[in-house]
């Protein structure tokens, strides 16, 4: 079995990128592909590949049959398929009830920059518009090492009008400071773009409902929410949160658009444009080179409708695993014509209840502070 | 008040001792696996908690068969000296004599709890004569072996009621909690927090909260475990899918990590699980649940892919080999962590770094050894496997004493 270089790997991902486009059969050829050289450069992942029964000998015959990963697998060895010495980039996983947290590592950012542009361009900038960006995600020049940071700001130097403004400093949220900015826009008519978690837009909502003010955008405008609220004991119902960010932000509802990605990940998806106009459910879409498939217990693949963990088959992974398997719950939406298909996205159940009395990770980790 | 002592009326005017039996007479009834009320209870608790049958079956019949009037008079006579002291007023040698009289209302919350464990409580506050107030859950267990009891005397159909109420939405909930003597409840710290913050000035408040339970395997156990010891400790995982806090969740051996006699331990407790998950198979798991348990289990064979520690499948159980032992148990269903540990300093360190607050140990045998170790994690059982699941009525219940908290004592100087 000859397996490919990685130039000719990314040749192949970024022409995916670029036109925007793979077919079923073109993305499993790309997969299988990916798969064959990462077993081969990725000793963890090839041993992995090896006890579940695939190696250069036998590859996977379906997309599902790709061994994922576990996300916390990052945690717990260096997933990639370069030598440490030639990582230029990583972005850190958050912690886990060992206290430890993982890197995604980065020979290269071109495929992770060039998947990012190619799905904010068709997802969030159907109109090309040139936005400013006032993003409540970390700073990355105060953490390197935010993917979610760095992808707002590979967005805003490509597409933005240069006069972006950070307003989140470590666990601080500087909202005086972005309302001004939102204030200047509005006198500059200068449409933005809000990129957030959940969390710290309830944290701006809060200030702007102590002063009983809105802070209308400008025309044009619109807000990327992302990242839920994990992690925090504050949980707002998503259609509260849009309803009051429409209205105090003087948006329409659809101008406010989810994304969904992860550290370990390097495309992301966001809200289907057709399921915008209500607020839930939303359907995620992903971009043509990222498939993701919904499992049982026992990771066996689920047909449509049908709520199971969601594993994502990323092709813009190429330096370190193409297959990662999460324990956030979904159910795959039937594809329209020629497109992968999309993603209830449930999250974890939260609220769930408890059925004994025994300790549970969420007290045992509640207790431990 | 006065609706209170109506309530108890009938019931203070029997003698503790013939309670006791009427409370044994109506557990016998319901220990007949045909009884109607109990076909009926099993199929609500199946329903509830998502169980096997024989799981349930399992779960009532230790339960029932389990109180009996020897068990609930030996409790009592150990924390109160005598029976009679529930009566009036009895002479204690060196002491002056006492009536061990019961506070008027115990109201047992039993929110997130497995199978009949506000039975127990109930039962020694019915002994002491008080009117109790259980808040059961949606299976209405209590009711239904409360309903028993009516029929056994009529004075337990005023004293013994049980009701399903949502916690902070029933108006009537904080009259209840308020005036409450005794207050019993079950559930996670913060539900635990609040119900202790309604209850009155005078409410002496008995909280259980969620515990782990831990097996331990020295090794001169672990080099002869047969298939025996290892089907009883497997019974002590998978019952109610290690949701009780009695279940075992994770059991220690001293043993080396990558040693042949850790891996024969576990081949030997994989097939016995296989073995036991056939008389007790798994519940349903919602999918959030399935969702944990696999990437646990993924991410363990990643580790051993990588040459660190196991997996063994084993019917619908999980058996993982050397975890990382700076992480703590993964408290998912029908999921066995097996630590290996240079011997008890490990066990307590390990407990200590993961604040693990420990209910009860399963052993081969409860040595000295066992005991010494239960004092320093700050475990309050010491059992042979097998029967972690199944602790005595008449033992003290998660530490704390059966019936003395129902019970105030009015002393009568000489």
């Amino acid at each position: 079995m000859s397996v490919a270089t990685p130039a000719e790997l990314d040749r192949r991902i970024l022409a995916a990128i670029a036109a925007y486009a793979l077919d079923d059969a073109a993305f499993f050829a790309l997969a299988r592909d990916l798969f064959a050289f990462q077993i081969v450069h990725d000793a963890p992942y090839g041993a992995f590949a090896r006890s579940r029964g695939f190696g250069p000998g036998r590859l996977p015959e379906r997309i599902d049959e790709i061994p994922a990963v576990p996300a916390a697998a990052f945690k717990e060895a260096r997933l990639a398929t370069f030598p440490r010495e030639r990582t230029t980039a990583w972005f850190e996983t958050s912690g886990t009830t060992r206290g430890t947290g993982g890197r995604h590592e980065f020979e290269t950012l071109t495929l992770y920059e060039a998947a990012v542009l190619a799905s904010f361009d068709r997802m969030m900038l159907p109109d090309a518009a040139r936005l400013r960006y006032l993003n409540l995600v970390p700073d990355p020049r105060e953490n390197p090492h935010s993917s979610l940071g760095h992808m707002m700001a590979t967005v805003a130097r490509e597409r933005g009008d240069g006069a972006d403004g950070w307003y989140l400093h470590g666990d601080a949220l500087d909202a005086g400071a972005f309302l001004r900015d939102v204030a200047r826009a509005n006198a500059d008519g200068v449409a933005v773009c809000i990129a957030t978690t959940a969390f710290a837009l309830v944290a701006v909502l809060d200030a702007l409902g102590e002063r009983h003010a809105g802070a209308p955008l400008p025309a044009g405008s619109r807000i990327m929410e992302t990242g839920g609220f994990k992690g925090r004991t504050r949980v707002v119902e998503r259609a509260r949160l849009y309803g009051e960010t429409a209205e105090r932000f003087a948006v329409p509802v659809e101008a406010i658009v989810a994304e969904y990605g992860m550290t370990e990940l390097s495309s992301q998806y966001f809200d289907d444009p057709a399921s915008r106009g209500r607020i839930e459910p939303r359907v995620k879409a992903p971009p043509p080179w990222l498939r993701p498939i919904v499992v049982d217990g026992e990771g066996r693949p689920l047909p449509p409708g049908v709520v199971g963990a969601i594993r994502h088959v990323d092709l813009a992974n190429r330096g370190s695993v193409l297959a990662i398997e999460t324990e956030d719950l979904g159910a795959l939406v039937e594809a329209g014509p020629g497109g992968p298909a999309g993603l209830l996205l449930l999250g974890r159940e939260h609220g769930a209840e408890l059925r004994g009395c025994s300790l549970d990770a969420e007290t045992l980790l509640a207790r431990r502070g | 008040m006065a609706e209170r002592a109506a309530a108890t009326g009938a019931l203070r005017a029997l003698p503790a001792a013939r309670i006791a039996s009427f409370l044994a007479d109506a557990a016998e009834r319901w220990s007949d696996a045909d009884f109607a009320p109990r076909v009926r209870a099993t199929e609500a608790i199946a329903a509830r908690l998502g169980y096997s049958a024989p799981v349930v079956e399992y779960a009532l019949d230790r339960l029932f068969l389990g109180i009996t009037r020897d068990a609930l008079e030996a409790a009592i006579a150990s924390e109160l000296g005598t029976l009679g002291a529930l009566d009036g007023v009895v002479e204690r040698r060196g002491a002056p004599a006492a009536w061990a009289r019961g506070v008027d209302r115990a109201v047992i919350v039993s929110s997130e709890t497995t199978i009949g464990v506000a039975l127990a409580p109930a039962l020694f506050a019915l002994c002491a004569k008080c009117d109790v107030v259980v808040k059961d859950r949606g299976d209405a267990l209590v009711a239904a072996f409360f309903a028993t009891l009516a029929e056994e005397h009529p004075a337990f159909g005023a004293a013994a009621r049980a009701r399903v109420w949502t916690g902070g939405d029933d108006p009537s909930e904080d009259a209840l909690l308020a005036g409450a003597g005794t207050l019993v409840a079950f559930g996670r710290d913060e539900t635990l927090r609040a119900i202790r913050a309604r209850g009155g000035t005078d409410t002496r408040f008995v909280g259980f909260g969620r515990r782990a339970s831990i097996g331990f395997l020295a090794r001169d156990e672990a080099a002869a475990l047969d298939d025996r010891l290892a089907e009883r400790i497997a019974r002590d995982a998978l019952l109610y899918d290690g949701e009780g806090c009695l279940s075992l969740h994770a059991l220690f051996v001293e043993a080396e990590a990558e040693g042949a006699a850790l891996a024969r331990a576990a081949r030997t407790l994989a097939a016995a699980c296989e073995r036991v998950a056939v008389e007790f198979p798994g519940g349903e798991r919602p999918a959030a649940v399935a969702a944990q348990t696999a990437s646990y289990r993924n991410l363990a064979a990643f580790r051993a892919a990588g040459g660190r520690g196991a997996v063994l499948r084993a019917g619908d159980a999980t058996l993982v080999v050397d975890p990382p032992s700076d992480e703590p148990p993964p408290f998912l269903p029908r999921v066995l962590p097996i630590v290996p540990v240079s011997g008890d300093d490990a066990i307590a360190a390990y407990c200590a770094a993961q604040r693990l607050p420990v209910q009860a140990i399963g052993v081969v045998w409860p040595s000295p050894r066992a005991v010494a170790l239960a004092e320093r994690i700050g475990a309050v059982r010491v059992a042979p496997f097998g029967e972690l699941q199944a602790p005595p009525l008449a033992g003290h219940h998660g530490g704390a004493p059966r019936i003395a908290d129902f019970v105030r004592w009015i002393d009568r100087d000489a």
